[in-house]
């Protein structure tokens, strides 16, 4: 596979954080990382991932971004430890990803995904305690940490007052922040988020991101969602990674990312790129 | 919802009896280990049971040891006086016996003869209270294999009770096994008395059926579906001995057959068994039936109700096999009227069988 | 915020207890032989002490022989009926899950058919070839309902119900083909009996009920986890295809467990859960020790009903279960649409 197009200058140095003599350590590192899958035993198997690369860093939220088919789950469950990559290293906090065992890699990487329906019903305090589920032994009854953790993610989403509700009686929204609730718990050093903003109207969406990106500059979270909205990861994120058919094209800031040309040929959509005061672009439907 | 309403008042109280122990070690454990202690006892107390032979209300030693007909080793009383019939059908043999007064109890279902209602009963035959047998102090159980189960029979040997099981498969088995029961209750003599008037009554309804071809019936043990008997059945040897013969051949106990079947196979006369006690009504409603009338037994009105004695191994079987005869073959008793079909055929079978004998031109023995 | 703790399942457990104890204390008395409760404290005294001697023997015979190893023997097996439902409740991801959906009691039964078939009058065989046809549906199942090499809770429900299916299909030809005999304890089996004592000593089957109950409440906290969904679970580090197979051999020997002792009596593993969630809550770690309490009190119950109310005639344990148990369904169906 041919090395990844246009890589940035910004990957050789650490990015973000204000403070230039601050030199926080690399969360995340993707290096070359790759992924084949074999759809029957006889059939060649298909790259879902051609080599990938790029880094993150403590209170980074960094987007994945691509057209459907584009390989943007297979990075995720690479990322979370879930495959192997079939080159290449991911590692975070300098250790790689898929030689964790299940329990540590839950006490590092949360994965927030759409969630499934509950059996039997269930609080939201209960549900977001179970989050501490990886400390501790296997059979395991909470303590009174384990409690003031899950009360603080509560907080850190604004979902204090839902505490005592039951799960099944929350709105989409409120499910939302319950369910990235429970991923804090987790005090992991990387949020994986998978199109969370999927169900949600526009307001619900804004207020996630909004909430993504309090959180990733007020804790020392990494924070990378894998999401469609190429606006709304503009305004938000501090990195963006766009991947196209299993290849990363180009990984950086948004504003280095959004040309129009690069776009247009990904998306397969006339599209056109204005930016904005803040410097941030802005993706609209070229129309007539 | 959740109903702490008692459930938290007595925790509480219980709460703090057991935080002093779930201190020391997981309660989980503790909940465990007391249960586990308190049924351990209990199962050391249940495995080291093993009640003793013979039983309390026998102070003699005379026992013996007999080989019951499904080949158990018992140890029985020399003379049982207390005995515990499973079966209506061995309560009916211990009564033909003379023997009720040594009968400490019967099923629910005894009825025959009536006094038999009377006694103290343990349940239903298929699952009799083992408790209420051992309330009666039995020396003797008796059961069969023809409505027993072997899991009673096996739990009262496993508590020390003598089980005589009988399993008749014909009706000669039959008298002998009433020979045995009267042997197991002292008196041998009775037995061979009764036994021997059996037989008599069925040696004088071979005399007189025996140029007879068998007639051909089709027994009915349940209507839908369709059940009659195998050739290996109680009630299949009845039949032969009343001089008929099923027209189904099947190695199975109770076949289950096809109208079409019956049609096919022409049965000379429908034959069955008494239940509910109403004989006319069922002749009537067999003719009125869409499925049955139109075939040619129930034309010709060859419907018998015989007594339903036929199916039940006792000495009142050969009251049903001569009942049963009389009417299959009414070329040698005579026509049998509407009247004479009674519920159970007792009446006047002596009266009858005599009177037949001066009547029937054909017999010249 | 009140998270469960090990005091509070000591606490519901030990109240559970006493109930269960109460029920013992009540079916003790209960029965057609007439014996006091002053006679029958004094006979498990002296039993106890081990000074046989002193107790007429029938009352020794009725308490030690009759009662306690049939009141034993409810306890195990409902417990055990219990606890395989809940765990398979969560293990199938449907409430209406209950130890016989995979096929376990019917592959039990098959194992008794053939051995009345062969071996009629060998004490024991019954119980030992109805335990054999459980394990081997067990393993039957568990190939069947494998996806990718791992259970998968769809697959594995539909090879459950399938083989059931086949089973119970191969039971009725058996039945109807073969010669009468003694197929007539069939129909008790069948319904769930608890009046045949197991040629097996009962200390046995509480051992293997206490090892699998355990292995099963060692998942207790996972399984909460896989309930709220099985990717989930697996992103905060259980290990779900390993606590799947752990359940699903746990349960499956308890069912064969009860079943093989017993027959199949319905209802318990079914409901015994769902009123146990009412009651204390849909917490696992909670669930297992009151339904396993819970299933052996309602056996108890069901059992001391069905042999005193049409006394002397004993009914099978199964049909109780099935009057009192069809109607608390239907409740519960209720509340549910709520």
């Amino acid at each position: 596979m041919s090395a990844p197009v246009g890589q940035p200058s910004s990957l050789a140095s650490p990015s973000g954080g204000s403070d230039p003599q601050e030199n926080p350590p690399m969360r995340l590192k993707v290096e070359q990382a790759s992924y084949a899958y074999s759809a029957t035993d006889r059939s060649a198997p298909k790259f879902a991932l051609g080599p990938a690369s790029f880094h993150a860093q403590q209170r980074e939220l960094v987007a994945i971004l691509g057209p459907n088919a584009s390989g943007k789950s297979t990075l995720l469950r690479l990322l979370a430890g879930l495959e192997k990559p079939l080159s290449g290293r991911i590692e975070v906090d300098a250790v790689e990803v898929s030689t964790l065992d299940l329990r540590t890699r839950a006490q590092r990487i949360a994965l927030v995904q759409q969630e499934s329906e509950l059996l039997f019903p269930l609080r939201v305090w209960e549900y977001v305690l179970q989050g501490r589920y990886p400390y501790g032994r296997r059979l395991r009854f909470e303590s009174e940490e384990d409690c003031l953790l899950a009360g603080n993610a509560l907080a850190q989403v604004g979902a204090d007052a839902l505490r005592d509700r039951w799960m099944d009686q929350l709105s989409g929204g409120e499910k939302q922040r319950v369910i990235l609730a429970r991923a804090l718990a987790q005090q992991p050093s990387l949020l994986l988020l998978d199109e969370p903003t999927q169900h949600l109207d526009i307001g619900g969406k804004v207020e996630l991101l909004r909430r993504l990106r309090r959180l990733t500059d007020d804790s020392r979270y990494t924070v990378l969602v894998v999401t469609h909205e190429l606006n709304l990861a503009a305004e938000f994120s501090d990195r963006i990674v766009l991947l196209h058919k299993g290849k990363c094209l180009r990984v950086g800031t948004p504003a280095e990312v959004y040309d129009q040309a690069l776009l247009e040929e990904v998306f397969e959509a006339p599209l056109e790129v204005d930016i904005r005061p803040n410097g941030r672009p802005r993706v609209i439907l070229r129309g007539h | 919802m959740r109903c702490f309403l008692i459930g938290s008042f007595t925790s509480s109280r219980i709460s703090s009896l057991t935080s002093a122990m779930t201190r020391a070690w997981s309660g989980r454990q503790f909940a465990w280990i007391a249960a586990f202690v308190l049924l351990a006892g209990a199962a050391r107390g249940s495995s080291t049971e093993r009640a003793p032979s013979g039983d309390a209300s026998t102070q003699t030693n005379n026992t013996r040891v007999v080989t019951d007909e499904v080949g158990r080793v018992v140890t029985v009383p020399a003379e049982a006086r207390r005995i515990v019939s499973l079966a209506p059908n061995l309560t009916e043999t211990i009564y033909a016996l003379g023997m009720e007064d040594r009968l400490a109890g019967d099923t629910d279902y005894c009825d025959t003869p009536a006094a038999a209602k009377m006694k103290a009963h343990v349940g239903a035959p298929l699952s009799p209270s083992l408790e209420a047998i051992v309330a009666l102090h039995p020396d003797l159980v008796l059961a069969t294999t023809s409505i027993n189960r072997r899991e009673t029979v096996d739990a009262l040997a496993h508590l020390g009770i003598p089980v005589y099981t009988n399993d008749p498969r014909t009706v000669r088995g039959m008298l002998d096994s009433v020979a045995r029961i009267a042997e197991l209750a002292g008196s041998a003599t009775t037995g061979t008395e009764v036994v021997n008037q059996l037989r008599m009554r069925l040696d004088a309804l071979q005399l007189r059926l025996v140029d007879r071809p068998l007639v051909h019936v089709l027994f009915v043990v349940w209507e839908s579906p369709l059940i009659t008997i195998g050739q290996n059945t109680f009630i299949a040897d009845a039949l032969r001995w009343a001089g008929a013969e099923s027209v189904v051949l099947s190695k199975q106990n109770w076949p289950q057959i096809s109208f079409e079947e019956v049609v096919r196979l022409g049965p000379e006369y429908i034959v069955l068994s008494n239940h509910t006690g109403a004989a006319p009504v069922e002749i009537e409603r067999l003719r009125s039936s869409p499925q049955w009338k139109d075939l040619e037994a129930v034309e010709t009105g060859h419907v018998v109700i015989v007594s339903d004695e036929i199916s039940r191994p006792s000495p009142g079987l050969v009251d049903a096999i001569e009942q049963l005869a009389r009417e299959v073959h009414p070329e040698v008793f005579g026509p049998q009227s509407e009247m004479r079909k009674t519920a159970d055929g007792v009446s006047n079978q002596f009266a009858l069988s005599s009177g037949r004998i001066k009547e029937c031109a054909r017999c010249a023995r | 915020m009140r998270p469960l703790t090990p005091r509070r399942v000591v606490t519901t457990c030990a109240l559970l207890l006493f109930i269960l104890f109460a029920i013992v204390v009540i079916s003790l008395r209960m029965g057609a032989y007439p014996i006091s409760i002053t006679d029958i404290v004094m006979t498990l005294f002296n039993g106890a002490m081990g000074r046989r001697d002193e107790i007429p023997s029938e009352f020794w015979l009725v308490v030690f022989g009759l009662r306690l190893p049939r009141i034993a023997l409810g306890i195990v097996v409902g417990a055990a009926l219990s606890t395989a439902g809940a765990g398979f409740q969560a293990l199938l991801r449907n409430p209406l899950a209950d130890p016989y959906v995979l096929g376990v009691s019917s592959g039990a039964a098959l194992g008794a058919i053939l051995s009345l078939i062969a071996a009629p009058h060998t004490p024991g065989a019954i119980q030992l070839a109805a335990f054999a046809g459980a394990a081997a549906t067990i393993a039957a199942v568990y190939f069947l309902g494998r996806r990718g090499g791992q259970l998968d809770s769809g697959t594995l429900l539909l090879a459950g119900i399938v083989t059931a299916s086949f089973l119970s299909a191969v039971i009725m030809f058996l039945m109807t083909t073969l010669s009468g005999r003694d197929l007539r304890g069939m129909a008790f089996w069948l319904m769930g009996d608890l009046a045949t004592p197991p040629a097996i000593d009962s200390r046995w089957l509480y051992l293997v009920l206490i090892v699998a109950v355990g292995s099963i409440y060692t998942t207790a906290s996972d399984l909460n986890l896989i309930l709220t969904g099985e990717q989930e679970a697996r992103h905060l580090g259980v290990n779900v295809n390993r606590v799947k197979l752990v359940v699903y051999v746990a349960a499956s020997v308890l069912t064969g467990l009860a079943v093989s002792v017993s027959g199949a009596i319905g209802y318990v593993g079914l409901l015994v859960p769902h009123v146990m969630r009412m009651l204390f809550g849909t917490d696992y770690r909670l669930l297992i020790p009151t339904s396993a309490i819970g299933g052996a009190i309602i056996i108890l119950v069901a059992d001391t009903l069905a042999r005193t109310i049409v006394a002397p005639t004993e009914l099978p344990v199964g049909a109780m279960t099935a009057i009192a148990g069809a109607p608390v369904f239907i409740y519960l169906m209720r509340r549910r649409m709520r």
